[in-house]
């Protein structure tokens, strides 16, 4: 057991500090050290590219008719590279700092907690997934006839509430994957691909085979992108989805994040403690 | 008994004195080495046949959906299942060939590679034959499990041309993965990145989950230069023989491109070796981790 008063720098002060460290080293990690004109490239055209995907699929099949599934469809893409950000971020730099500049361990053994620094680390990816958010968002108005009503205050409130969903859900991940070896790197696709599906972010919830209706459901992911898609279009989605009030849906938003949240920080907790018990924080598994 | 010369070699097989035969013996040997890890891995991590298999379906499935939602018609769902499976090996073309001597240097096994007395190619090679036979085994389990999932019928009027045309594709897309095994190796820290970039852009650019005349114009560049796109177009107009939706060009016209693709692209792969082995010795360089 740590005493932590005996331990000079476990101060809100100094996790505040190591928050903007963290940052910092994360924005260099994934865009100092790369090519300038290369990472805005990746920036821009990935986002899009998987946003013009569905717009061609909806031209061919519709021949540009009805265009409210086509906005559906371009605000989910829009803002499901924040859950990928996030997911990816927050796994990638707890395993990169493992396994391959095997710094990990010296973060874990200075008094601060690894805590502020993981989320300060991911916080890069996060930046550039909101970046690709504005841009998908931005030619959907510009080229493709998007047009957005936005009601500020219920838009701020889903996206605050939603993004401690999110991010919620890439600390558990991140905790998981220090437990597990060379498969881990693709845990975040997985699980991201996963819920992309079961979430309802390109195609209506009604959709899904019955089965997985309900884990769509239970998902705070889907009340997320549905309580965003009224903050930006002033309308969610078609089917029975789209007959909840819009407070229903504030509320079921409000109620999954309240339950994923400390779900997930005490998960996170959990694997810590146990990667540090099994010396899984120095373990390098060459992947 | 093998002789090392005292000469000055450019190179370690210069350096090692073999016959013909043993040159020979040698690269085969290491063809087989380096796709045996690849091969075996399939019974070994079982967790990668259950990410290289459930990634690429969960994306058909999304797709899939997608196209319930509008209504289409029921071949565009083929079309996404035999998109999806193509997606495996162009992922395995971009990741396990292209970033692989990026992923070999930093875990220390690229300088070995340049010591050793065989040629570079029969690395890449092996890479290529290992990858084909792991990333097959997924691609097939996608096409079965969609097919049934889905309810997708196939309509396959020659089958021996649709093999022809397959094994076609894999030639230049497995030449392509080897060029830009040496373009990411000298791009440097780019290499995850690039990777990243030759995902959603090439899906949307080959058409993987439309078929590839919706892009219009563009199409006839990717027809030049891609040969995913060429190749899933071929294979589209083949096993869905009795669709209502053409491909860009005639199958015959698709296979002679592919042809000529595949004898540039592994011709380009040998140059590219070349250069990155004269680098690689003459600045010490490309074989220094986290570069």
């Amino acid at each position: 057991m740590i005493d932590r008063a005996a331990v000079r720098g476990v101060t809100v002060a100094d996790a505040w500090r190591t928050f903007r460290t963290a940052i910092g080293l994360g924005w260099a990690v994934e865009s100092n050290w790369s090519d300038p004109f290369l990472f805005a490239v990746y920036t821009i055209a990935k986002p899009l590219a998987a946003a013009l995907i569905l717009v061609v699929m909806f031209q061919v099949i519709t021949g540009g008719q009805g265009t409210e599934f086509l906005q559906f469809m371009i605000v989910g893409s829009a803002l499901w590279n924040v859950v990928f950000g996030v997911m990816t971020g927050m796994v990638q730099s707890i395993l990169e700092d493992r396994e391959r500049y095997r710094m990990i361990k010296y973060v874990v053994v200075t008094p601060t907690s690894l805590f502020p620094f993981l989320i300060g680390r991911s916080l890069a990816r996060v930046l550039i997934s909101l970046i690709a958010v504005v841009l998908t968002l931005l030619v959907g108005v510009v080229f493709l006839g998007i047009q957005l009503h936005p009601e500020p205050l219920y838009l701020v409130a889903a996206s605050s509430i939603g993004l401690l969903a999110v991010m919620a859900l890439g600390i558990a991940m991140a905790g998981w994957c220090l437990q597990l070896r060379q498969e881990a790197w693709h845990y975040p696709e997985a699980i991201a691909g996963a819920l992309y599906l079961v979430s309802g972010a390109i195609f209506p919830v009604d959709i899904l085979p019955s089965v997985l209706q309900p884990i769509a459901y239970a998902m705070p992911t889907t009340w997320w992108l549905e309580a965003s898609r009224r903050g930006l279009l002033g309308h969610g989605a078609s089917g029975a989805m789209g007959s909840v009030s819009d407070e229903r849906v504030m509320l079921y938003l409000l109620v999954s994040t309240a339950v994923a949240l400390p779900l997930a920080l005490g998960l996170f907790a959990w694997f810590m403690r146990r990667a540090r018990q099994e010396g899984l924080l120095d373990m390098t598994t060459g992947s | 008994m093998t002789t090392y010369g005292a000469r000055r070699a450019t190179n370690p097989r210069d350096a090692a004195e073999w016959s013909r035969g043993r040159v020979l013996r040698t690269n085969l040997r290491s063809v087989f080495g380096r796709a045996y890890p690849r091969i075996i891995g399939l019974t070994r991590e079982p967790s990668w046949v259950f990410f290289e298999i459930f990634l690429p379906f969960l994306a058909v499935s999304a797709f899939v959906f997608v196209y319930r939602a509008l209504d289409a018609p029921e071949e565009y769902i083929g079309f996404v299942v035999v998109g999806g499976a193509m997606t495996a090996f162009w992922l395995n073309v971009v990741w396990m060939m292209a970033a692989q001597f990026f992923w070999e240097k930093d875990q220390g096994n690229l300088e070995l590679y340049f010591t050793a007395p065989m040629h570079l190619m029969s690395i890449l090679a092996g890479m290529a034959v290992g990858g084909l036979v792991m990333t097959s085994s997924r691609a097939v389990a996608v096409i079965a499990i969609g097919s049934i999932l889905y309810g997708v019928s196939y309509d396959i009027q020659q089958p021996w041309l649709l093999v022809a045309v397959f094994i076609l594709t894999m030639i230049p897309l497995y030449g392509l993965g080897m060029l830009f095994a040496s373009l990411f190796l000298m791009w440097g820290r780019e290499a995850n990145h690039l990777a990243e970039l030759l995902q959603e852009p090439i899906y949307f650019l080959g058409g993987v989950n439309f078929p590839l005349r919706a892009i219009g114009p563009i199409a006839g560049l990717m027809m030049a230069t891609l040969p995913l796109a060429v190749g899933l177009d071929a294979m589209r107009q083949l096993v869905f023989a009795g669709s209502e939706v053409s491909g860009v060009l005639p199958v015959g016209t698709e296979m002679a491109i592919l042809a000529v693709m595949g004898v540039a692209f592994l011709a380009g792969a040998r140059i590219a070796l070349r250069h990155l082995e004269h680098l690689a010795r003459r600045e010490g360089r490309l074989t220094l981790r986290w570069q």
